[in-house]
């Protein structure tokens, strides 16, 4: 996919119609059909995915998907099963499409889920088989979940002085800043057409990984006090999250500071939110916000606030994720290779949390406001 | 037949029994020394007993040409006490033979010739005599009718200090019986269900002779009878003079006590095969005591001497023309009878010659399914299959020693997994390997191994991998269409999914997709197997005997015609937009 490709391709996509998406399944379906008539093994195209297909596009600063294609036969005994799963999905995606209805993916996964007849197993054993079903359709007919009619479980939290307004729900207008401690919910499809930003008063985003120190945050009342948008996670970033980072990002032209877990898990977050992930490098250009910078915790915080008494060690999961996210393209730099090589090195991992050692408050007045004045960020 | 044999690692007992032999009879020595004749171990002497019995019946009854029905029955009286009951319709003992054949010991008609015989191993029925004897002091009751004049039943023992049977309350019965039943009762013996038990011995007897009728009773009141497959007796091994090269020293004093010679030079020349002039001088060199002595005086260590002699001196090879092999369709139709496997192979192979001049013959089979296998009581997951060898040296089963007979070994050497056979240890498999020569090399007196001669281990292995190469191809086309069906239903089973799916978006007719898919899915698994078949190619050998069930032969549900274009090979991948190395990834097969 080249650059311009991409553009178009958004382009295309987001002005794509249900009825147009519901189009591209029925020709999907009708090309099937017409193989299995002509008995030829029916298959379905799909994008390859995984680490294998995926590039970094270092100019960019994103994650993308390869152009390796994959298909999918009815009449191999390794993908019978898959190819069956998946036409339930698209039979299920195309009735949405058709009756103008949502549904969660945890909702597509029960609405399929039965017994296959005169058998013991299952259409689907877990919500994973028919999550993969939808990115495989998505590929297949070119445009993004969202579009199908499917979204994910939401998660995430907004707080701060940014009204939205909800276009498909009777144009309801709100500001994020007023709606009590927990903010905004933020959805799984934020696709302009659905929520618009109308306005932003702040001047940064700060995203959180722990939802404690989200509330920790907003009783300080740190947004308020610092003209900022707090955008809590809670752990890995969901899709409409990450949706909305970027949006803001892009839209109001905001900095994104990403606050985590001072461990590979934690850094493996910001990664997603600067660069974009593997599973879903193929939305990056809509999700990722490469001027992303990470204000903590580092290792370096350890010493420098004197933390060492409420470190706590890493555990054989998070060494074997620090190594391989050392050969990760995009954490090929001298501050990333530093912090992993050190955590390899000491094996410990120090928690936002940790910062309640000093005092309660310590995170608001001291720890991030220093951090933001004097730049001290990692890339 | 009662004989006894020298063991080769305990040469002191030989020059001991050298120096006895003429004070002690041999019923002397056989009291002293029983456990060199297979008669130690609880187990091994109960079926050593039955072994004696039904051999003797089996011999009787071929050399008379009656097909053999043998009625064996064995009772428990108490604890390590049973009583036993052998009856067959052979030609029976007259009055004046019947002391002889069951209550002297070395006392027999085999002795005169050397023939192809089961009857080699261990003590012989007069042994049997005196064990009953020995261990219970009670004599053993026997009836015999030779179909002339009146059964007679009698009570026989023997006088050990002189080797001379002792027979008490003859009298005639009336009733009509031909044939002779033996009971004897034994301490100090066990019966066992097991691979060494009497219940096995008669099972693999029965294998090995498929004309022999044998019903059983063991000491709970279960009855087995094991059916003949073949209604000819069959030919009587030819009678040949032993080989110099397999004679034992006790043979060589057994033969000279019976031999007219006046000379022992002469006794050897008219006893033995192949001795020539030129022998004779060579060995008149080595021995150290004079040729022209009377063979009645010959002693044990001159005996000895012979034998050495023998060993250096090269004769002219055995002929082959007196090995008696099974024969293929005979162990066939037993193993059919017997096993009723749902596959075997079975192979005799041509006579080989081992240790440079003795003729051999090696029957094998591999039998799979059915009731092949040993069964062994499996916990919680119910009885399960083992591997079973069986084990027969001129017809006679091999129950003992497995570990160090050349049979075992051979089996274990061979790599079952390139024939398809997988974890043979545990398949319901039966091996049988009956080997035949008229001088078996057994490892020792026991004469329940046979010692692994290269030539020998060599010709066992190139029999049972001729075997099963046939066995393999069965059990993995078993497997492959086990496997062939659970593809067929992994393919079916989604059918209805894919087809109602199809349906709800496309609207095509659930039927006509159904039944293109169902099709589709047989022409693919029927592809598959003849792609497999071409690639393994036809073996252009056929020897020995196959036979598989006929309900376990590939169940064929072949798919309707199918319109030829269906096989045409499929258009390539649709690339869609995406122009530069598209790299379709694809896993059919």
């Amino acid at each position: 996919m080249t650059e311009k490709k991409a553009k178009t391709t958004k382009v295309s996509r987001e002005k794509e119609t249900p009825k147009q998406i519901a189009t591209k399944i029925d020709n999907m379906a009708k090309g099937i059909v017409t193989e299995i008539k002509k008995g030829i093994d029916p298959e379905f195209t799909t994008q390859q995915r995984g680490r294998s297909n995926v590039e970094f596009d270092e100019k960019k600063g994103l994650l993308r998907l390869g152009e390796k294609r994959t298909t999918r036969n009815f009449l191999n005994v390794g993908h019978a099963k898959k190819f069956m799963q998946t036409m339930l999905v698209s039979a299920k995606a195309y009735d949405y499409l058709k009756h103008n209805k949502t549904a969660s993916i945890r909702e597509i996964y029960y609405e399929l889920k039965h017994t296959v007849p005169n058998t013991k197993e299952n259409t689907f054993e877990d919500q994973t088989e028919s999550d993969s079903c939808i990115v495989d359709l998505e590929h297949s007919v070119n445009t993004i979940r969202e579009k199908l009619n499917l979204h994910a479980n939401p998660k995430g939290t907004l707080y701060g002085d940014v009204v939205l307004k909800d276009k498909v729900h009777h144009n309801d207008k709100f500001n994020c800043g007023k709606l009590g401690r927990g903010g905004w919910s933020i959805m799984s499809r934020l696709e302009p057409e659905e929520i618009e930003i109308v306005s932003c008063n702040a001047k940064y985003i700060l995203v959180i990984e722990t939802a404690a120190m989200y509330e920790r945050l907003v009783e300080e009342r740190f947004p308020q006090k610092n003209k900022c948008v707090l955008i809590g996670t809670g752990g890995q970033a969901a899709r409409g999250t990450r949706r909305l980072i970027h949006r803001l990002h892009k839209e109001k032209n905001l900095p994104v500071l990403v606050f985590t877990d001072g461990d590979p898990y934690g850094w493996y977050i910001y990664s997603v939110i600067k660069q974009g992930s593997m599973a879903l490098a193929a939305h990056s250009p809509f999700m990722a916000c490469p001027e992303a910078k990470y204000i903590g915790m580092t290792l370096d915080d350890i010493e420098t606030y004197k933390l060492q008494n409420v470190t706590e060690r890493m555990k054989d999961g998070d060494i074997k994720r620090a190594k391989e996210m050392m050969e990760y393209p995009w954490f090929q730099n001298k501050e990333w290779q530093a912090q992993l090589k050190k955590a390899l090195k000491e094996k410990v991992r120090i928690e936002q949390q940790a910062l309640a050692n000093k005092s309660l408050e310590f995170v608001a007045t001291e720890y991030l406001p220093t951090k933001i004045k004097n730049k001290d960020f990692l890339p | 037949m009662a004989e006894k044999k020298e063991v080769e690692p305990t040469i002191i007992d030989a020059e001991h029994l050298a120096k006895e032999f003429k004070e002690h009879s041999v019923a002397e020595f056989f009291k002293k020394n029983k456990q060199m004749l297979g008669l130690y171990g609880k187990v091994r002497t109960l079926t050593t007993v039955i072994h004696e019995y039904v051999t003797n019946s089996l011999d009787a009854c071929e050399e008379a040409n009656i097909l053999p029905d043998i009625t064996v029955k064995i009772s428990e009286i108490a604890t390590e006490y049973y009583e036993i009951e052998v009856k067959d319709n052979g030609p029976g003992l007259t009055k004046e033979t019947v002391g002889k054949a069951l209550g002297q010991l070395l006392a027999g008609t085999k002795f005169h010739r050397m023939i192809q015989s089961r009857g080699q191993q261990g003590i012989g029925s007069s042994g049997c005599t005196m064990l009953a004897q020995t261990t219970t002091g009670k004599p053993c009751k026997v009836i015999t009718g030779t179909g002339k004049g009146k059964p007679i039943s009698l009570e026989l023992s023997i006088d050990p200090k002189h080797n001379l049977p002792k027979i008490a309350n003859m009298k005639e019965i009336d009733r009509d019986f031909r044939g002779l039943a033996v009971q004897a009762k034994f301490k100090g013996v066990l019966y066992r269900d097991s691979e060494q038990g009497p219940l096995e011995y008669l099972r693999r007897t029965a294998i090995a002779n498929p004309h022999a009728q044998i019903k059983f009773t063991d000491p709970t009141g279960q009855k087995f009878v094991f059916k003949r497959s073949a209604v000819k007796v069959p030919k009587p091994p030819i009678a040949v003079k032993p080989h110099p090269k397999g004679v034992t020293v006790d043979e060589i004093v057994t033969l000279s006590k019976y031999s007219d010679a006046r000379k022992v030079s002469s006794f050897l020349r008219s006893d033995f095969d192949r001795m020539g002039q030129k022998s004779l001088e060579e060995i008149t060199k080595k021995v150290s005591f004079d040729m022209n002595k009377d063979p009645k005086q010959l002693r044990w260590d001159e005996a000895e001497e012979i034998v050495k002699a023998f060993k250096e001196i090269n004769f002219i090879a055995p002929s082959s023309d007196a090995l008696r092999p099974i024969g293929e369709e005979r162990i066939t139709k037993s193993l059919q009878n017997i096993v009723d496997p749902e596959f075997m192979h079975v192979l005799t192979r041509k006579p080989q010659v081992y240790s440079g001049g003795f003729p051999f013959q090696v029957e094998v089979s591999i039998a799979y399914g059915g009731k092949a296998g040993r069964t062994i009581s499996g916990g919680s997951d119910g009885p399960q299959k083992r591997l079973e060898i069986m084990r027969f040296a001129n017809r006679s089963p091999l129950l003992f020693d497995a570990g160090n007979c050349a049979i075992t070994k051979a089996v274990h050497s061979i790599e079952w997994k390139r024939y398809d056979i997988k974890d043979i240890d545990n398949a319901p498999v039966t091996v049988l390997v009956n080997f035949i020569s008229v001088y078996i090399p057994y490892t020792g007196a026991g004469k329940q191994a046979i010692a692994d001669e290269e030539d020998v281990i060599e010709e066992i292995r190139l029999a049972l991998m001729q075997s099963g190469r046939k066995a393999g191809r069965y059990i993995s086309g078993k497997r492959k269409e086990a496997e062939r069906l659970m593809k067929r239903e992994l393919f079916y089973k989604y059918i209805p999914e894919i087809v109602t799916a199809l349906n709800a978006i496309t609207k095509t007719d659930k039927d006509i997709l159904d039944k293109k898919l169902r099709k589709m899915v047989l022409l693919k698994l029927k592809l598959d197997d003849e792609k497999e078949a071409k690639e393994n190619g036809e073996n252009k050998k056929d020897e020995g005997i196959e036979v598989a069930k006929k309900e376990n032969a590939h169940s064929k549900d072949e798919p309707e015609k199918t319109e030829k274009e269906t096989k045409k090979e499929k258009p390539e991948p649709k690339k869609e937009d995406h122009k530069k190395k598209t790299k379709a990834k694809s896993n059919k097969k």
